[in-house]
């Protein structure tokens, strides 16, 4: 499905902040895994993502998607099997459009995008039904500027909008880290529901170790631009937010008091 | 005021709210700072000269002069997108080169288009004064222009545009290529402002290769008056206002030029600080709005 094949990543190389970020990562993720990310600020994690939507071009190995290699192919480009849902919930729509013209924009991908009207009544219908199964009432504000809505609202709508055209892929980058424990919650159920009924294969990084070992059909840990930790299959059966901590820190050596995030 | 003056402020105001729809595609659709327009405008004008003084259709030359101004609009967007340049840097570029360029193509600074039929001439045969059939023509090519941005503003090309110039980080994960955006946006917008230089130059009777400067500053008025006067909350009022902004920036500047107190009269001369106050006052509009205490 997903292949990282000896990837490497370097910021601000032959200067005195160079910070290797991925250091020969081999990772291979199959249709259907739901893999939980976790690891320390620095620890690669959004590189990694970024390297798989094609935000970032590793500086060698090669990234695979179903078989091909994809190493050179931009992002928008990969954007037609990936959908990806940022951190920050201001980021995945453009507020002076319309809810529906956002949606318009996210239904085309990888289509072309000419001369037709980018809103008409049949898909204005599929919209209004999408936004009922949020049941945050937008399906009856279609044609309020997003950027009139909430942080939570805002992030609803760009995972609606993510998994609008059918990809086969989903990259969550801490899609609820900037969102209060409820909305986190809602948004975090959405991903769930949205990730079983699409079969969609999802790559989720999050500093919430709970909300890893309870969504997370694998569990991969990291550290220092390299995977430490890979649970899946019978080893993940049973596994718990306290198992996951005491691995962690057989890892780095130390206590978790310096990263109060993972403790939430 | 006299009531010439007041008349051509609102004929010059329909003819350049071409061109001030064109930087209202880039600056504020795109968000794209395009300074390629003082080059532009005038390119427009010297194609459109040179077709008429060779004895092409006024109206093919109108069309040629903004396949013209696309063209420069299309070395902007190269130079930005493929090379790298900083937007701004990338506009001065083409700005600057395109001087050169239009010596070339007119061989003088300056090609006089007196005696020639013009666009505006089958209207003058229906009977109506040049500057009445000027008013007229500008006034239809604005609403042409304006029906055709707020249709194409609500395409699916015109959604990934303006989406551009509000998130491109969004944009590029929704597989739209900006490159592509920057490209098609600063493109058409070069060819409105093509289109303007040859209408312009057809009214005034000459191309000259000085006739650009300033433009984009004007363009850019008209945008932020629009802006100060109907808020941009829908792209039909942004487009409308961008219009009506046109026209009240060339009362604005009639009306200055015919103040008088006393021995003191404004200058031609003072045009430019005219402007730049114009500009300073809108932009600071808004917020002396909220102060008062009126409600957006």
């Amino acid at each position: 499905m997903i292949e990282l094949m000896n990837v490497r990543k370097v910021f601000n190389p032959k200067t005195v902040n160079e910070n290797v970020a991925i250091k020969g990562l081999n990772l291979k993720i199959e249709k259907g895994e739901f893999v939980a990310v976790i690891g320390s600020n620095g620890a690669g994690k959004s590189t990694m993502l970024n390297l798989i939507a094609g935000i970032l071009q590793p500086d060698s190995g090669n990234v695979m998607a179903n078989g091909k290699d994809i190493t050179a192919l931009p992002d928008h480009a990969r954007a037609s099997f990936i959908g990806s849902v940022f951190q920050d919930p201001l980021s995945g729509t453009a507020k002076s459009l319309s809810i529906e013209e956002n949606m318009a924009i996210a239904l085309k991908r990888g289509q072309g995008r000419w001369f037709r009207k980018g809103v008409n009544r049949k898909n204005r219908q599929l919209f209004s039904e999408k936004l009922a199964t949020l049941g945050l009432g937008l399906e009856n504000r279609l044609k309020t500027n997003a950027g009139l809505l909430s942080g939570g609202q805002r992030q609803c709508l760009t995972l609606l909008m993510a998994v609008m055209a059918n990809p086969e892929i989903l990259l969550l980058d801490e899609h609820t880290a900037a969102l209060d424990p409820k909305t986190a919650e809602l948004v975090m159920n959405l991903t769930a529901k949205l990730v079983s009924e699409m079969n969609l294969t999802c790559l989720m990084v999050t500093h919430n170790m709970k909300q890893a070992v309870e969504y997370g059909s694998r569990i991969i840990m990291m550290h220092g631009g390299e995977v430490v930790v890979d649970v899946r299959g019978a080893d993940r059966q049973g596994l718990t937010v306290a198992d996951l901590m005491r691995m962690f820190e057989n890892v780095r050596g130390v206590g978790l008091e310096d990263d109060k995030l993972l403790l939430s | 005021m006299t009531a010439y003056a007041f008349l051509g402020a609102i004929e010059h105001g329909l003819m350049f709210s071409l061109m001030a729809l064109g930087v209202f595609l880039t600056f504020r659709a795109l968000d794209f700072p395009d300074l390629s327009v003082d080059g532009s405008f005038p390119l427009g004008a010297a194609v459109c000269a040179v077709c008429i003084t060779k004895g092409v259709n006024p109206f093919a030359a109108v069309a040629a002069a903004g396949f013209a101004g696309a063209c420069a609009g299309f070395v902007t967007a190269f130079l930005n997108t493929k090379l790298k340049i900083l937007n701004l840097l990338a506009g001065i570029l083409t700005m600057i080169a395109s001087y050169s360029v239009i010596l070339r193509i007119m061989g003088m600074p300056n090609l006089p288009l007196l005696g020639y039929d013009t666009i505006f001439t089958p209207i003058e045969n229906l009977g109506f004064a040049p500057q009445t059939a000027a008013i007229i023509f500008s006034g239809f090519a604005a609403a042409i222009t304006a029906i055709f941005l707020i249709w194409f503003f609500h395409t699916d090309m015109g959604l990934a545009l303006r989406a551009t110039g509000d998130n491109m980080k969004m944009v590029r994960a929704q597989g739209i290529s900006t490159n592509r955006m920057v490209f098609i946006g600063v493109s058409a917008s070069n060819g409105l402002v093509g289109i303007c230089g040859a209408i312009a130059a057809q009214s005034l009777g000459f191309a000259d290769v000085n006739m650009g400067i300033g433009t984009v500053v004007a363009g850019l008025a008209s945008v932020i008056v629009g802006e100060a006067i109907l808020s941009s909350r829908s792209v039909l009022r942004a487009v409308i206002g961008v219009i009506l902004g046109s026209m009240i920036y060339r009362l604005a500047i009639a009306y200055a030029l015919s103040f008088q107190i006393g021995d003191f009269r404004f200058s031609p001369g003072d045009l430019n600080m005219i402007t730049a106050v114009i500009v300073i006052a809108a932009l600071s509009f808004p917020g002396l709005r909220r102060k008062v205490g009126v409600g957006k």
